[in-house]
C-alpha cells in the first residue's frame, strides 16, 4: 500500500467515479466563467443592445435577446457570476460561525452547549425565507445583503453536524491519549478533533452551496436581491410576463444554467460523502 | 465426502478484488464436520478463518469476493450451486451463526424476545403468540434468569454475557444442524467466557448439533472442540483431533500458538512466540533451550525500596442523574476507597471483570478523571490537587497505553507526527529533526521499521498500532506507565510479543507499571503484585505467585478457574 493521506486517498476514489469527475468539471467551469466575468473579460457588454427586441435564439444570439435587445447569454453569464459569488460569500460567513459554535458546544458541553443549542434551535424554528426577507429588509436591498442574509441562515445545519461529530470524537481514546501526554483544550480540539471532522465541512459546503444559489434566485425573483445587475432570479421574474407572448428563451437560459450547476453540486456532494466517509472506505 | 459428514469443504478458494489487485484469502482449504461433532478453526486475524465461515453461510460480499474453485457440501448438496433464495431457506434454519460482538449484533430498537421470535416466525411459520412462548422457553434454556420478564427488555438493558446468550438463543431457535460460532467469547470477560462455552457445549449435546467454532485462541478450543483445524496465512497448516493437537502438535505454527498463551503457573522469563518455532518463511526452527527455561520472579532479589506511587483511600464517583430536570440524585462510586503502594521498577496488576472500576482507578491516578476523595502520592509528592500547569509537567512522568489500538491513534496524523507531538507539547527534544531522530530510535526499539514513519495508522495491523502507542507513551521517558487492557484486543500470538516488549522496555528504562486486565493469566505473567478488584474495591492483594497458589477470596478463585487451561477435558495438557 502506498503511503497516502486520507485526503489523497479520498481524491483518488473520487477520480474513479466518472459522474463525480464530470460534476467536478462542471462546477470548476462555472467558477472559471464567474471569475472571467468578474474580471470583465467576458460578458462585459451585457448591458448593450446587440440586436432587436426579443429576438428568438439564432446562430448570432444563442439564447436570443431580451426586451431591450440585450444578449440573453451574456446575462446568463453575469447571473452565473452573481450566483457563484453568493455561494462563496455565504460559505465564507457560514463555515466559521458553524464550525466554531459547533466545535465549542460539542467539546465543552455544559452551559456552552446549552447556549449554542438554544441559538440554533431558535434560528431553525423561524422559516428560512422569512429570516432571509427580514435580514434583507433591515440591511437594505442589494448583493451585500444577500451575502449576509444567506451566510447568517446557513450556518445552522453545519453547526449541528459539527457539534454531534465533536461530541462523538471527544470521547475517543486518541483524544484522551492527547490529554495524557499533556495536551491542552486547544490542542485537543484543533489539532486532533477538527481534522477528523473536517470532511463534514466539505460535504456540507457542497450541499449548502446549492441552497445558497437557489435562495439567491428566490430573493432576486421577489425583488429583494441584486439590483441593477442581471441574476437568474430577475431573469425568471422578467420571463414570467414574456412567456404569454411566446418569449421563452430568457427563462430557458436562466433555468438551464441553474439546472446544470445544481445537478453537478448534488452529484458532487454525494460523491464527496462516499469518498470522504471513512466507514465506506474500501467498499 | 464421508457419509457421516454433515458439512464437507473441499479445496475451497476465496479471492477478493481490492484496489491493489486480487488477494487470496482462503487457499485450497478442505475439512469435514461430522454429525454431532464440534470442530475448532484456529488462526490469527487475517488467516482466512472468518472468510471460510462466511463462504459456508453464503454471506460473502459480492462482487468483491469470488470463489473460483471448491465445493461446500452440506447434507450432500453443494451449497455453492444454490441460488440466493435456496441459501436463505438454509441460513438461520439449518445453518445458523453467532457473531463476535453481542453489542452490535442485536437490533437496539426491538425487545430481545421479539428478536428471538422473529426467526421462528420466518422459518417455522409459528404464530406471534407461539413464537413468543417458544422464545421464552429458549431464553430459559440458555440460562437467562427470569425469562418471561427478560424477554421484554431491550438489548441495552442487558449485560454483554446476557446479550451473547440471547444471540445463542436466536441461533438455536430453529434447531439448526450446524451452528457456526465466530469468536463468540472474544469480547467477553473470562468468567462469562467460561459460562458461554459451557452453555454451547451443553446445547450442542442436547440438540445433537454440529458446531464450527472459530477463534484465535487455542486455549478455549480444548474445552469445546473434538477436532481442530489450524489456519495460517489462508492455508490449513494442521488438522487433527484436539487431543492430538494438545498432546503433540506437528506444525511449528500450532506449537507456537500453544506456547504463547501465558500459563497460570510458572512461565519462562519471556513468553514464547510463534517466531521461536518458525522462521518468517514458514520453516521449522529449533527452540532455544534458554527460551523455555522457567523463570521464578521470587528468585530475583528485591533491590528497589523506593515507593514511587502511593494511593490512599481513593474514591471516584459519577453522578446519577434523575428527575425531570436531570438533577444529580445520587453518586455511583466507581472506585471506592482504594489504597496501595507501588515500588519503583515493579508492576502492579489489577484484575477484575468489566465494570469493577479498574479502568476508572487507572484514569483517576493520572487525573484524567478527577477523584472525589483520597490521596495520590507520586514520587513523594501529593498530586491529588496540583494545578493545571503542574499537572501538565507531571504528564511527562506518567503515561498511559490504552486498550483499543484502533481508536487511540489519531487517523489524520502520520506516525512521525504522533510520536513527536508529546515532545512538542512539552517543548523538549530540540529541533524538529532531532525530535524525529528520537522517534526513529524508539520506533525501532518497539520493533517497527523507521522507514514507516510517514505512514498513517490505518496502514498498520492491530499489534503494530499497539507498538506505536507504546512508543508514544515512552517518548517523554516516563517513570510510570499505566497499561489499560493494552493487550486485550490483540490475538494471543501478538499478545505474547507485546507482553515481552513491555518487559524488555521495563528492564531497559526501569519503568514502573500498573497493568490492568481482566485476564489473570496475563497479569500473573507480567505483574509482581496483583490486586483483585470487585465493585470498586481491591478485595485481595498479594504477590502474583501467591494469588495463584492460594487465593483467599472466593471471587479470586472463580476468576482463576475461568481461565482456559489450554488443554482438553481428558488430556493433562502437556505443552511444548
Amino acid at each position: 500500500m502506498n503511503t497516502n493521506s486520507l485526503w489523497k486517498d479520498a481524491f483518488f476514489r473520487l477520480t474513479k467515479d466518472k459522474l463525480a469527475v464530470a460534476s467536478l468539471v462542471i462546477v470548476l467551469a462555472y467558477f472559471i466563467i464567474a471569475i472571467l466575468s468578474s474580471l470583465g473579460l467576458i460578458a462585459s457588454g451585457w448591458s448593450q443592445e446587440v440586436g432587436a427586441s426579443n429576438l428568438a435564439p439564432s446562430i448570432d444570439h444563442f439564447f436570443g435577446t431580451d426586451i431591450f435587445g440585450r444578449s440573453v447569454i451574456m446575462k446568463v453569464i453575469r447571473g452565473t457570476q452573481v450566483a457563484m459569488s453568493v455561494g462563496v460569500a455565504a460559505s465564507l460567513i457560514a463555515i466559521p460561525i458553524g464550525v466554531t459554535l459547533g466545535a465549542l458546544a460539542g467539546y465543552f458541553g455544559g452551559w456552552v452547549d446549552d447556549f449554542v443549542t438554544w441559538l440554533y434551535t431558535t434560528f431553525s424554528s423561524v422559516p428560512n425565507i422569512m429570516l432571509l426577507i427580514s435580514i434583507t429588509l433591515i440591511l437594505g436591498k442589494g448583493i451585500f445583503s444577500v451575502y449576509v442574509a444567506l451566510g447568517l441562515t446557513s450556518w445552522v445545519h453545519l453547526c449541528r453536524l459539527i457539534r454531534g461529530e465533536v461530541l462523538k470524537h471527544r470521547e475517543r481514546e486518541y483524544v484522551q491519549a492527547a490529554a495524557a501526554i499533556g495536551g491542552g483544550h486547544l490542542r485537543k480540539l484543533f489539532r486532533h478533533i477538527l481534522p477528523n471532522v473536517s470532511h463534514i465541512i466539505i460535504i456540507n459546503t457542497s450541499m449548502q452551496f446549492q441552497v445558497a444559489i437557489k435562495s439567491e434566485v428566490i430573493l432576486s425573483y421577489l425583488g429583494l436581491g441584486v439590483q441593477g445587475e442581471p441574476s437568474w432570479g430577475t431573469m425568471i421574474d422578467d420571463a414570467k410576463l414574456e412567456l404569454v407572448r411566446g418569449v421563452w428563451w430568457q427563462l430557458a437560459g436562466a433555468t438551464l444554467a441553474m439546472f446544470f450547476i445544481l445537478l453537478a453540486l448534488n452529484i458532487l456532494g454525494d460523491a464527496l460523502r462516499d469518498a470522504l466517509d471513512p466507514k465506506l472506505k474500501g467498499k | 465426502m464421508t457419509p457421516t459428514s454433515l458439512l464437507s469443504v473441499r479445496d475451497l478458494v476465496v479471492e477478493f478484488q481490492t484496489g491493489e489487485g486480487i488477494v487470496r484469502a482462503v487457499n485450497n482449504v478442505s475439512f469435514d464436520i461430522p454429525l454431532g461433532k464440534t470442530i475448532g478453526i484456529v488462526g490469527e486475524s487475517g488467516s482466512g478463518k472468518s472468510v471460510t465461515s462466511l463462504a459456508v453461510m453464503g454471506l460473502l460480499q459480492k462482487p468483491a469476493a469470488r470463489i473460483p474453485q471448491g465445493e461446500i457440501y452440506f447434507n450432500g448438496q453443494d451449497l455453492l450451486k444454490y441460488n440466493e433464495d435456496q441459501m436463505r431457506s438454509i441460513r438461520g434454519n439449518q445453518i445458523s451463526m453467532i457473531f463476535q460482538e453481542p453489542m452490535t449484533s442485536l437490533n437496539p430498537v426491538f425487545k430481545v424476545g421479539e428478536q428471538i421470535a422473529e426467526a421462528l416466525r420466518i422459518h417455522k411459520r409459528l404464530s406471534a403468540k407461539e413464537a413468543w412462548e417458544k422464545a421464552i422457553h429458549l431464553m430459559n434454556q440458555v440460562g437467562i434468569p427470569n425469562p418471561s420478564v427478560s424477554a421484554h427488555k431491550y438489548p441495552h438493558e442487558m449485560s454483554g454475557g446476557q446479550k451473547q446468550r440471547v444471540m445463542i438463543a436466536m441461533a438455536i431457535s430453529c434447531e439448526p444442524q450446524l451452528l457456526i460460532a465466530d469468536e463468540p467469547t472474544t469480547a467477553l470477560d473470562v468468567t462469562i467466557q467460561k459460562q458461554v462455552l459451557e452453555l454451547l457445549h451443553k446445547l450442542q449435546q442436547e440438540y445433537k448439533m454440529s458446531m464450527m467454532f472459530i477463534t484465535h485462541d487455542l486455549g478455549v478450543i480444548g474445552d469445546i472442540a473434538d477436532d481442530v483445524v489450524v489456519m495460517y496465512r489462508s492455508n490449513v497448516v494442521e488438522k487433527n483431533t484436539s487431543n492430538n493437537i494438545f498432546m503433540g502438535a506437528n506444525h511449528p505454527y500450532t506449537k507456537g500458538l500453544l506456547a504463547c498463551r501465558p500459563k497460570l503457573g510458572a512461565n519462562p522469563r519471556r513468553l514464547l512466540t510463534v517466531s521461536d518455532f518458525m522462521t518468517e518463511e514458514g520453516q521449522e526452527k529449533i527452540v532455544l533451550p534458554e527460551r523455555i527455561q522457567i523463570f521464578d520472579k521470587e528468585m530475583v532479589e528485591d533491590k528497589s525500596e523506593k515507593v514511587l506511587l502511593e494511593v490512599q483511600d481513593l474514591v471516584t464517583q459519577f453522578p446519577i442523574k434523575g428527575g425531570f430536570f436531570g438533577r444529580t440524585v445520587d453518586n455511583f462510586k466507581a472506585v471506592d476507597g482504594v489504597s496501595f503502594k507501588l515500588k519503583k521498577g515493579k508492576t502492579l496488576g489489577l484484575v477484575g471483570e468489566s465494570g469493577c472500576g479498574k479502568t476508572t482507578l487507572g484514569r483517576s491516578i493520572l487525573r484524567l478523571i478527577e477523584p472525589a476523595a483520597g490521596k495520590i502520592i507520586f514520587d513523594g509528592k501529593d498530586i491529588t490537587n496540583v494545578n493545571h500547569e503542574e499537572l501538565r509537567q507531571l504528564r511527562k512522568k506518567m503515561q498511559i497505553i490504552f486498550q483499543d489500538p484502533y481508536s487511540s491513534l489519531n487517523p489524520r496524523m502520520t506516525i512521525a507526527d504522533i510520536l513527536t507531538e508529546p515532545l512538542k507539547i512539552h517543548n523538549e527534544g530540540g529541533s524538529n529533526s532531532q525530535r524525529i531522530d528520537m522517534a526513529r530510535e524508539l520506533i525501532e526499539k518497539v520493533g517497527l521499521k523507521s522507514n514507516q514513519m510517514n505512514r498513517y495508522p490505518h496502514e498498520f495491523s492491530g499489534g503494530q498500532r499497539q507498538r506505536i502507542c507504546i512508543a508514544r507513551a515512552l517518548m517523554l521517558r516516563p517513570e510510570f506507565v499505566i497499561c489499560d487492557e493494552s493487550v486485550s484486543a490483540l490475538d494471543v500470538s501478538i499478545q505474547a510479543q507485546v507482553l515481552n516488549l513491555l518487559l524488555d522496555l521495563q528492564e531497559e528504562f526501569g519503568l514502573t507499571y500498573i497493568f490492568i486486565s481482566h485476564d489473570l493469566s496475563v497479569v500473573n505473567f507480567i505483574a509482581d503484585e496483583v490486586g483483585v478488584m470487585y465493585a470498586g474495591k481491591i478485595i485481595e492483594m498479594d504477590k502474583a505467585s501467591r494469588i495463584y497458589k492460594s487465593a483467599k477470596e472466593e471471587y479470586t478463585r472463580a476468576l482463576l478457574s475461568a481461565i482456559p487451561k489450554g488443554e482438553t477435558k481428558n488430556s493433562s495438557g502437556l505443552m511444548v
